[in-house]
């Protein structure tokens, strides 16, 4: 077999085993993931949904299109980032590619194969609902279906070598350095708050009122309002539109990535491997005087263990401080770009409304992050060590729980700070919030523990394979949706009720959901934890 | 068959992990090469497989530099290294055969192989399983089994022996000695000095990135009747 295609089958069988092994080994898990998509796809299609009936109704529904496209480069580009720093530099793999007989691009493309099936997933997830929309929605049109299909596949390539061609570098770069993990994390970061940044400033250029009549009156002008942020966008509807100039653009577009890749492959990998397949061997001498000996406590330990397995690991460093504090990034760029009006939030309509926005906010990290997950899986293989030391089973549970309370309750009151404020809230809404976001911590915590006991996972090979390509993660938002749905419902059913209490009545929910986890973590599951069988 | 001209490695905290190292490992030649720990072996072998370029120097395998004509000299080579990392979500065979696709083993020849040396090494029933359910002794030898399947020029292995039964270790030793007694050269890593004595045609000693010795097991105890461990010992003891 051709060396290319058998690496890109070797390394997507790789990835996609880790599913399907653990799907096998469990059946009642893999009912409810059969489940999951389902869960997952209804907002997805209520979301694509109400853009279409939006634009179908000013009478142009391929603007569903542009504007999907858009919005799906750019999770593409912000989640492609992660996954392939993870492949190229911390993979387990590297050595022995390292040594076989193989061309440095074909090593570069088989990798960004398996980072494609990923991102493809994305794409047909989101981008091809708004294809199936456009294609059958209002009369089959078959041209129209078959050409959004092409432009499904191809969706995630711009995007992906895009984030390929910066990371790369970017990362041979600080190889070199000293503090290389905090540069990792900070550089991207930095990345992502400038693309954002770049899209705000965009959006808010067009949507000036003397841009706004010159791109209403021109051809083509909402959908430049819509696609010019990413011109491709355009290019892409077009095509679906059967506009083969456009589409050609779009085709070529992709493939001048591809080729410019293809040139750029060689000395990227070299340059970054050079730095990295070093990193085992370099030791550093220290000073024996300098050494701390200080006794500490096992807790302490134990948590300071955890969160250095975080800290140094940048592919977990990186996705902690994305679920943690990408609600406050997103908050602080959009307060200071303008884009939040702070004095929408002064308007009366939305006073008995506040205490859930700031209750939203300052529980973003639990309800968006989900650390208890994967809080055994990141140990990998050194989850032998907790095995034999000295300390209990329930000490060991208990401070893996600790570690998610300590780092998502540190991102909520930075938020819980920053939004009282900035937002017109009380000194009791801010109590009966922190109240209640506690509350919500310990409960989430112990109740995603739960998840990974079940499916510990601790031989991967790659960290992503650890916490982002892991279905702990997308197991955790069904506990979540579970408490929105009954939270939703306590809503409707007592519309009298206020916000305070309404509240109070959630903290009462979280707190029925942390003692039945506590009671089934420390009960029933704390002998799984105990006998799990370690490969 | 493999010479390293004048290597060095310094890695960016400054630390001189190999200098100026200078290797001519003949044809047909068993090599071990042998150091305490941290003396630089691993790095040196890192090297000459292509894993880390050197800060300085060249390695050629069987004419082909390691930094000019990479994929030609990793041809002639194949590297069982101390830690078998590899795939683990997929099985025993098709680790393999992804071994012999990447150096052009045909159908026949790889059928052949891997079902002489998965006998050999007793793992040809647990070919169909994925190679994460099997032990660190398994992984070594699926590891040993895909070196050996495109019979290179020279077969490259860093402490091959750790994670070994004993059946295993005599059947590795036996197939380096066959390897070389069929034109291939053979290089290792071992801190087991009885099997560096009794097997090597030659060995080199490397302390703190600097050859100390290089020779026959002979040579290098100048025909003293002390073994090869207590020659290391003095060599390689601190002032």
């Amino acid at each position: 077999m051709n060396k290319l295609l058998s690496l890109t089958k070797i390394q997507v069988k790789d990835f996609m085993s880790k599913y399907s092994q653990q799907l096998n080994m469990n059946k009642a898990l893999s009912r409810l993931l059969i489940l999951l998509p389902i869960f997952l796809y209804i907002p997805v299609f209520q979301i694509v949904k109400s853009f279409y009936d939006s634009f179908s109704a000013i009478g142009m529904p391929e603007l569903t299109l542009t504007y999907i496209h858009v919005a799906v480069s750019l999770i593409v580009f912000i989640t492609g980032i992660p996954l392939i720093i993870s492949l190229f530099f911390y993979s387990k793999d590297l050595s022995l590619l390292a040594t076989l007989p193989i061309k440095e691009d074909t090593i570069v493309f088989s990798k960004l194969a398996t980072v494609y099936v990923y991102l493809f997933g994305i794409s047909a997830l989101l981008f091809g609902t708004g294809v199936g929309f456009y294609g059958l929605a209002d009369g089959f049109k078959p041209v129209a279906l078959l050409l959004g299909i092409l432009a499904v596949i191809v969706t995630p390539i711009l995007p992906m070598i895009f984030a390929t061609l910066i990371i790369i570098p970017f990362m041979t770069v600080i190889g070199g350095r000293k503090n290389r993990n905090l540069m990792i994390l900070v550089g991207n970061l930095i990345f992502i708050v400038i693309i954002l940044g770049l899209q705000v400033l965009v959006t808010r250029l067009q949507l000036d009122p003397s841009n706004m009549q010159k791109l209403l009156s021109s051809k083509d002008g909402v959908m430049a309002i819509v696609g010019s942020k990413f011109p491709p966008s355009v290019w892409m509807t077009k095509m679906v539109m059967k506009s083969w100039l456009e589409g050609l653009y779009y085709l070529g577009l992709n493939l001048g990535f591809v080729i410019l890749l293809k040139f750029a492959a060689t000395s990227l990998y070299k340059g970054a491997m050079s730095k990295y397949n070093q990193q085992a061997s370099a030791t550093k001498k220290g000073n024996l005087r300098n050494y701390s000996y200080r006794m500490t406590s096992k807790r302490v330990l134990l948590i300071k263990r955890h969160i250095g397995i975080i800290i140094h690991n940048p592919t977990f460093l990186l996705n902690t401080v994305m679920n943690m504090f990408v609600p406050i990034l997103l908050f602080v760029i959009y307060t200071f770009m303008g884009i939040m009006d702070l004095d929408t939030f002064k308007d009366p309509m939305l006073a008995p409304f506040m205490i859930y926005i700031y209750t939203g906010i300052v529980g973003a990290p639990i309800l968006m992050g989900s650390l208890s997950t994967t809080a055994i899986t990141r140990e990998g293989k050194t989850f032998w060590e907790t095995r034999v030391w000295p300390i209990s089973a329930k000490e060991n549970l208990q401070t893996r729980i600790l570690t998610t309370i300590v780092l998502s309750l540190s991102s909520s009151l930075v938020l819980a700070i920053i939004a009282g404020i900035l937002l017109p809230v009380t000194l009791s809404d801010i109590i009966l919030t922190m109240i209640c976001v506690v509350i919500a911590t310990f409960c989430f915590s112990t109740l995603d523990l739960i998840i990974n006991i079940a499916r510990p996972y601790l031989n991967w090979s790659n960290p992503t394979a650890a916490v982002k390509n892991n279905l702990n993660v997308m197991l955790s938002l069904l506990p979540r949706m579970a408490f929105g749905v009954v939270g939703f419902a306590l809503f409707r059913l007592m519309p009298d009720v206020g916000g305070s209490i309404m509240i109070a009545m959630f903290s009462v929910i979280f707190a029925i959901g942390f003692i039945v986890s506590y009671s089934l973590v420390f009960g029933r599951l704390i002998s799984k934890f105990s006998n799990m069988d370690i490969e | 068959m493999l010479q390293v001209n004048r290597v060095t490695k310094v890695y960016t905290n400054g630390k001189k992990a190999v200098d100026t190292l200078d290797l001519d490992i003949k044809k047909g030649e068993i090599f071990g090469f042998i150091g305490p720990n941290g003396a630089g072996k691993t790095t040196t072998l890192k090297m000459i497989t292509g894993i880390i370029a050197p800060t300085e120097g060249d390695v050629l395998i069987n004419g082909h530099s390691i930094l000019k004509d990479a994929v030609g000299a990793k041809h002639q080579f194949t590297f069982v290294p101390d830690h078998p990392e590899i795939y683990d979500a997929i099985k025993g065979i098709e680790y393999l055969n992804f071994i012999a696709d990447m150096y052009d083993v045909n159908k026949e020849e790889r059928r052949q192989r891997i079902e002489k040396y998965t006998k050999i090494f007793q793992i040809e029933d647990a070919l169909s399983q994925t190679v994460n359910s099997y032990s660190h002794g398994m992984r070594q030898k699926l590891m040993i089994c895909g070196a050996l399947l495109p019979n290179p020029n020279v077969f490259i292995l860093d402490e091959p022996h750790v994670g070994l039964d004993p059946h295993s270790a005599k059947v590795l030793k036996d197939l380096m000695k066959e390897h070389c007694d069929n034109g291939g050269t053979v290089l290792f890593s071992s801190h087991v000095l009885e099997v560096v004595e009794n097997l090597c045609d030659r060995v080199a000693i490397i302390h703190k990135g600097k050859l100390i010795a290089l020779g026959t097991p002979e040579e290098i105890k100048h025909d003293r009747s002390v073994s090869l461990e207590d020659i290391f010992l003095e060599m390689t003891k601190d002032e």
